[in-house]
């Protein structure tokens, strides 16, 4: 009868006497030690967890799309068998947006055409359910989660790409499509649409805003008047205004010595970029008392209040009833115009005024004031001229708007 | 918090959700126990048994009347009544003087350290609701946070007497109305519908809203159908139209990943029927091929 005491023949001879066994009594079955030789490796970068690749070590200034695709290159198309391309890739992905090319496609294939065609493919179904060559599949789903986040949507020649490396059942492929399905659903679905590439030039900004906000009334006439056109202008500047022919009406009804708020400056933003605007802004009309009456005891459910004008019972002369108000005749204010001044100065609002005095013979009727709040918003403050301005950082909140 | 300590004396949490399972085998490994998956208040103080007794009895009394109400409610109400007419906005939720904004949750990274993005959801200086902060998708040190910069407001659940918790019934509408003001960013909005099982605790149906920017208020028509179906955040390949009885929260997200303050001035929330829309869900029902969605 045989007994099992747990260990083997062999495991207990390997442990009694480890070195007759191995090389004396059972030569065929010794344990193989696998040595590396470390002369290899020696000249080949430090061994650490994440590696910062010679080829991202570019000057500052010269860090750009060529320098990168060129880094890539370098890494690509180095003597000798190529190592530790998932670690590439991860600093490639980490030194995307230093090179600026973080919303650049062209850069992403660059990088994921690193990895060698076929040899990821599962060929069993074993393989393909376990995720095969994991680490490099992982590594894949970050690059297009990056894609991703920086609104990068892949193409047909990304997808065949992802395809020969991973095959049809590689998790990366099936992100990647998942991707082409839903990015470009929602990629031109705002109602306000944009041109692809915000300018660099901040009045091509100052105009694209002011026709967004005018886009509420599509009477708004953008302007665009030069300071250096007035004579007692401190600025020479640009204003971009937008004024309807609604909101002119509104302005020449307006009574004598009445007060309108130039107020500002509030932001807007346009993708990843902002700017800041101002607005000529009146108080609202308050109701009448008796129309508040009116208003607050008239009861719309009432059935026995409804009248015929077959009847001659319709009343034209209510006073519930009234004209339907215009988008600019807000509860909180009547907007009247609205502008994005170069400068963002005191000294442009009031030349912007002076503008606007030209269509709106009205505005030398009112009080203008230049508020430092308003109930629509957080406001920064408009600059004093005689501080030396600088328009660019002024103007603009958005980081890459240089690029 | 206090409600939970209410719930777990007055009712049993398998029936809680409002369903009768009588049991339920939920496989180990994606079994949650708890709901904030990972983020409980640590702050929070435990009470004692006896002192969540006596605690629970004193809110038993607005509890029966709540009830109460229900029952008057279910019997008297007229049916017809309910359906609103094409073009009448049914405000769910208004923003003014006499919100109550203990209704709303308003979270951002940052109470979580996790990020610095900071929110509030106040009274704005015209008195509507305003959901303003600042985002930042600066990181946290930790090493383990890749992307920050959120902030979020949602509604709390809704509940029905004695703590149950309940949903909002939708299902007679097709489009939801918002009146906003924005500062040009592009917000998110959720509508959470959570379900029995664990695994449905996270599903969610988001669209975008985009906001004009300007001093002008805007008013956002967007049809239920549009909204697609998230789980955890991660859009899912089997999609499905909103189940729009079984609506636990609503919320807005700002996440544009602009660093920045952001601002969004909202007056109402509310629903809309249009008969002329039978448009159901505006995405492709067609099947996932099979291993291609897990199964």
């Amino acid at each position: 009868m045989a007994v099992k005491f747990g260990l083997s023949l062999s495991q207990i001879l390997n442990r009694a006497l480890p070195k007759v066994h191995n090389c004396k009594l059972l030569p065929g079955l010794h344990i193989r030690h696998i040595h590396k030789n470390a002369c290899q490796f020696r000249n080949k970068e430090s061994n650490q967890l994440i590696v910062r690749p010679s080829a991202f070590n570019v000057p500052e200034g010269d860090r750009n799309k060529e320098t990168f695709v060129e880094a890539v290159k370098i890494y690509t198309t180095r003597p000798g068998p190529r190592r530790s391309q998932v670690e590439f890739i991860y600093s490639a992905l980490k030194e995307m947006e230093e090179f600026g090319v973080h919303r650049d496609l062209q850069a992403y294939k660059e990088i994921i055409d690193i990895l060698p065609k076929g040899k990821y493919i599962p060929t069993n179904m074993f393989q393909a359910e376990f995720m095969h060559y994991p680490k490099q599949q992982q590594c894949i789903l970050d690059v297009l989660e990056q894609m991703e986040d920086n609104g990068v949507c892949p193409d047909a020649e990304t997808d065949q790409m992802v395809l020969n490396i991973f095959g049809r059942h590689g998790f990366p492929t099936k992100k990647l499509r998942r991707m082409t399905y839903w990015m470009p659903k929602f990629k031109n679905l705002s109602p306000w649409a944009l041109p692809e590439k915000i300018p660099n030039s901040n009045l091509e900004i100052a105009k694209l805003a002011v026709q967004r906000m005018g886009s509420v009334d599509p009477a708004t006439v953008i302007e665009i008047f030069q300071t250096s056109e007035l004579k007692d202008a401190i600025d020479d500047t640009w204003i971009v205004c937008g004024q309807s022919s609604n909101q002119k009406d509104l302005l020449a009804k307006l009574k004598e010595k009445q007060t309108v708020f130039v107020e500002g400056a509030f932001t807007i933003w346009l993708r990843r970029t902002s700017i800041n605007y101002f607005i000529l802004r009146s108080e609202p009309v308050p109701l009448s008392e008796e129309e508040q009456k009116l208003r607050s005891e008239f009861d719309y459910d009432d059935v026995s209040q409804l009248r015929s004008w077959i009847f001659g019972e319709e009343n034209l002369t209510r006073k519930d009833i009234i004209v339907q108000p215009s988008v600019h005749e807000q509860e909180d204010g009547t907007i009247l115009a609205i502008a994005v001044t170069g400068t963002c100065s005191k000294d442009s609002l009031l030349s912007w005024i002076r503008f606007l005095e030209r269509t709106n013979p009205n505005i030398a009727n009112l009080t203008i004031l230049f508020a430092t709040n308003s109930p629509l918003g957080e406001v920064s403050l408009a600059i004093e001229s005689n501080i030396p301005s600088e328009p660019l950082s002024k103007i603009t909140g958005g980081s890459d708007i240089c690029k | 918090m206090y409600r939970f300590i209410t719930n777990k004396l007055l009712v049993p949490s398998t029936c809680a959700r409002g369903l009768d399972f009588p049991a339920v085998f939920v496989p180990s490994t994606s079994f949650h126990e708890i709901r904030k998956n990972g983020y409980i208040d640590k702050t929070q103080k435990k009470v004692s048994t006896r002192q969540a007794i006596r605690d629970g009895l004193k809110e038993l009394k607005q509890e029966i009347k709540n009830w109460t109400a229900e029952i008057k409610e279910a019997t008297m109400l007229d049916p017809i009544m309910t359906v609103p007419l094409p073009g009448e906005v049914d405000a769910q939720w208004f923003f003014n003087q006499s919100t109550n904004f203990d209704d709303w949750i308003v979270t951002s990274d940052s109470d979580h350290n996790e990020g610095y993005s900071t929110c509030s959801l106040t009274l704005s200086p015209v008195g509507k609701g305003l959901f303003s902060g600042n985002l930042s998708t600066q990181l946290i040190k930790d090493g383990k946070v890749k992307r920050a910069g959120y902030c979020n407001m949602k509604s709390i659940r809704p509940q029905k007497s004695f703590k149950r918790d309940s949903f909002y019934d939708w299902s007679i509408y097709t489009h939801l109305v918002m009146r906003v003001r924005g500062d040009g960013r592009s917000y998110m909005i959720n509508l959470g519908s959570a379900g029995y099982f664990d695994v449905n605790w996270n599903d969610q149906f988001h669209f975008a809203l985009f906001t004009r920017g300007g001093p002008h208020w805007q008013v956002s028509k967007i049809p239920f159908s549009k909204f697609y179906m998230t789980s955890k955040g991660r859009i899912q390949d089997n999609q499905q139209a909103v189940p729009l009885n079984r609506i636990t929260s609503f919320g807005i997200t700002a996440g544009d990943k602009n660093n920045g303050p952001f601002r969004l001035e909202i007056d109402y929330i509310g629903l809309e029927r249009d008969p002329t829309h039978t448009e159901i869900s505006a995405y492709e029902q067609y099947k996932v091929p099979s291993f291609y969605a897990g199964y």
